[in-house]
């Protein structure tokens, strides 16, 4: 697979919000680190998932993929393309679609749903592909009926205004999709209807898709291949049916245990991850999940772990790794 | 087995709407006794929300209440003064909201509102009233009480957040715990650790905590029973473990199959609902469920079904749930 869409080492770095006096102070201002060193790549029609808790960087990664946010280090590069300028993002942006996280607040409340579908092609001048009955051809194409176009976004539900994110994505035929949380606050039964959605574009278009999300039910069936970000770094990464049976990062492990299992016969007595993920101005020393792994030892307070190919298709970032791979597969003797 | 603590009984609510009254709950019983925990779950639009304002006697202006009542202390709380209704709410029926940032005052510290939560307790002073608070913040796992007390609400993470909104609403030892999508707006780890605090905290606590979700995890992590809502009904009932297992009405077998949660392998179409929710302004004649149903026959459609008994305390509202 030939990859789309490529993230070499990229670092992103803010400003951190300094109180008084400190702004004051000579030297350079404090600097909070939001990305550091991430790789990531999205294959041509592939379904790639990217999962972490909140303050993890999802988002800003997304963002900064979309020429939303700059990034301090490292490079991007779309279609083979290296992506820096302006133009190159412009580029990007026409054939890379963001869904945002909020459907219903990525939508303007005084217009009706057909003026604002059509937007993407009036931004960037092209002439609309179905001359008046383009929003129409759009709503259907996501599974809408006609009459949606004459409404206003309140009066949609949470499950259609989520359709007309996908319709507004898919305006100027991108080859990838990058969404972020598409199901976050849908009823079961609806969720499941957008990612069939998504699933059967990519069937039928080729489309490659980036989903952002820290559902991991959602990751498991629909894609390819799964990242696991913490705190702005790559903890790790494979194919999703490899990652989910035999997690090598603790913080995998960890999260997968968390799931609340819709089965009262399987319900968990210990606790899966203690603590919060950490500020991003108070980074760890060493790795930084070190402060909640149940397996940290006094190295991993110390040094940072390098990024190690099990398989060519898995990267795990953790100095234990190997052990825990022994573990694993010892554990899973039975099943 | 003990008296129910709380009891809804035959519950219907009606809003007053342009296109006339919606019946958004239309004769829903349940009950939950001390030490038992409780779910109800429904996706948008089953009631679940309308229910959740009577237990706490907080309904909209354009509610109604059309049949029935909740039964409490051995009084229809629906029925009794808004005095009356003042104090039993946060005193014996207590609240945990969905989102915590919305339960407390921006503007003053946590333990400032902690302290007025306690107001109805009387021959305690202020800071043993703030003791009290900082020993409850504790008791949920805050790891410094005291500096917490000291802080805005904007000022704690999501976690933290849903922890000192438990803390709040435990503060005044209700009978009843009432919790809204207690860990829809947090992190799975996060939504672990409040299943966890939740479970531990049900040890020492002997009302009844009614949770009220769309998610069948959480109910399914903390629930001794469960009752599930489609259109403002109630239509099936029984152990957690009896209608998780082997559920009998086509909705609850729908839901159940849809939640990517219970689908272990990978597919490349998951299971949905085909179909609507039925206008509740003209609810169905028959079962409101026959339009989405796989098993409808003409009677569902013309007849509404029985509450019929298909196990043990396990119910379901379906003509065709006895095989």
């Amino acid at each position: 697979m030939s990859a789309l869409y490529e993230v070499e080492n990229v670092s992103l770095d803010l400003a951190a919000p300094s109180a008084g006096l400190q702004r004051l102070l000579p030297g350079p201002a404090p600097r909070m680190t939001i990305l550091s060193n991430l790789s990531l790549s999205v294959g041509q029609g592939e379904m790639l998932g990217l999962v972490g808790e909140s303050g993890s960087g999802k988002s800003t990664l997304a963002r900064a993929m979309m020429g939303l946010v700059k990034i301090t280090e490292g490079n991007l590069r779309f279609e083979g393309q290296p992506v820096r300028s302006r133009a190159d993002f412009v580029k990007v942006r026409q054939g890379a679609a963001l869904m945002f996280q909020d459907a219903v607040a990525s939508l303007s409340p005084r217009r009706k749903v057909a003026a604002q579908i059509i937007e993407p092609f009036q931004i960037n001048g092209v002439p609309l592909p179905d001359g008046e009955k383009t929003p129409l051809a759009m709503l259907e194409r996501v599974g809408l009926p006609p009459a949606l176009a004459q409404r206003y976004p309140h009066e949609l539900s949470g499950g259609q205004a989520r359709r007309v994110s996908v319709a507004r994505a898919l305006a100027l035929k991108p080859k990838l999709v990058i969404a972020d949380e598409p199901t976050a606050g849908l009823d079961v039964s609806v969720q499941a209807e957008i990612l069939n959605l998504m699933t059967g574009l990519r069937r039928d278009m080729g489309l490659s898709f980036l989903i952002i999300t820290h559902n991991l039910a959602v990751v498991r069936h629909v894609t390819d291949r799964v990242a696991v970000l913490y705190l702005g770094r790559m903890a790790e990464w494979g194919p999703t049916r490899e990652v989910f049976s035999r997690p090598y990062h603790p913080y995998t492990r960890s999260l997968i245990a968390a799931e609340p299992q819709a089965d009262p016969r399987k319900r968990r007595a210990d606790l899966a991850l203690k603590g919060e993920i950490p500020s991003v101005l108070a980074r760890p020393t060493g790795c930084e999940f070190h402060t909640r792994c149940p397996l940290a030892r006094p190295r991993c307070a110390s040094e940072e772990p390098r990024p190690q190919m099990i398989t060519p298709e898995r990267m795990v970032r953790c100095h234990f790794a190997e052990e825990t791979r022994i573990e694993t597969q010892g554990g899973n003797h039975g099943t | 087995m003990s008296e129910p603590l709380l009891k809804v009984d035959d519950l219907s609510i009606a809003y007053a709407s342009e296109e006339g009254a919606l019946q958004a709950l239309r004769h829903a019983t349940l009950e939950a006794r001390a030490g038992e925990a409780i779910g109800i779950v429904g996706e948008s639009g089953c009631g679940k929300s309308t229910l959740a304002s009577a237990l706490i006697t907080l309904l909209a202006r354009n509610a109604r209440v059309t049949s029935g009542g909740v039964r409490f202390g051995g009084k229809d709380i629906l029925a009794v003064s808004d005095e009356e209704q003042r104090r039993i709410r946060g005193r014996h029926i207590a609240m945990i909201f969905q989102d915590p940032m919305t339960s407390f005052n921006p503007v003053l510290t946590i333990g400032e509102q902690l302290v007025d939560f306690q107001d109805q307790r009387e021959g305690l002073s202020k800071s043993d009233k703030r003791r009290a608070a900082a020993a409850m913040l504790k008791r949920v796992g805050i790891p410094d009480p005291e500096r917490c007390l000291g802080r805005y609400v904007h000022e704690l993470s999501g976690g933290m957040r849903q922890r000192a909104a438990i803390a709040a609403a435990l503060l005044m030892a209700p009978q009843v715990l009432v919790a809204d999508e207690p860990t829809t707006a947090l992190d799975v780890t996060m939504e672990a650790q409040i299943i966890h605090l939740l479970r531990a905290l049900r040890q020492d606590y002997n009302g009844a905590i009614v949770i009220i979700t769309h998610h069948l995890g959480l109910v399914g992590e903390l629930c001794d029973r469960v009752y599930v809502m489609y259109a403002g009904e109630v239509v099936e009932e029984g152990s957690t473990d009896d209608v998780y297992h082997s559920p009998r009405h086509p909705y609850t077998q729908a839901l159940i199959a849809c939640d990517p949660a219970n689908i272990h392998d990978q597919t490349p179409v998951l299971p949905t609902i085909p179909g609507r929710l039925p206008d509740l302004v003209n609810p169905p004649q028959g079962c409101s469920f026959a339009a989405r149903c796989a098993r409808a026959t003409d009677h569902c459609r013309s007849v509404a079904p029985p509450h019929v008994e298909v196990g043990s305390r396990h119910f379901a509202r379906c003509h065709e749930a006895l095989p």
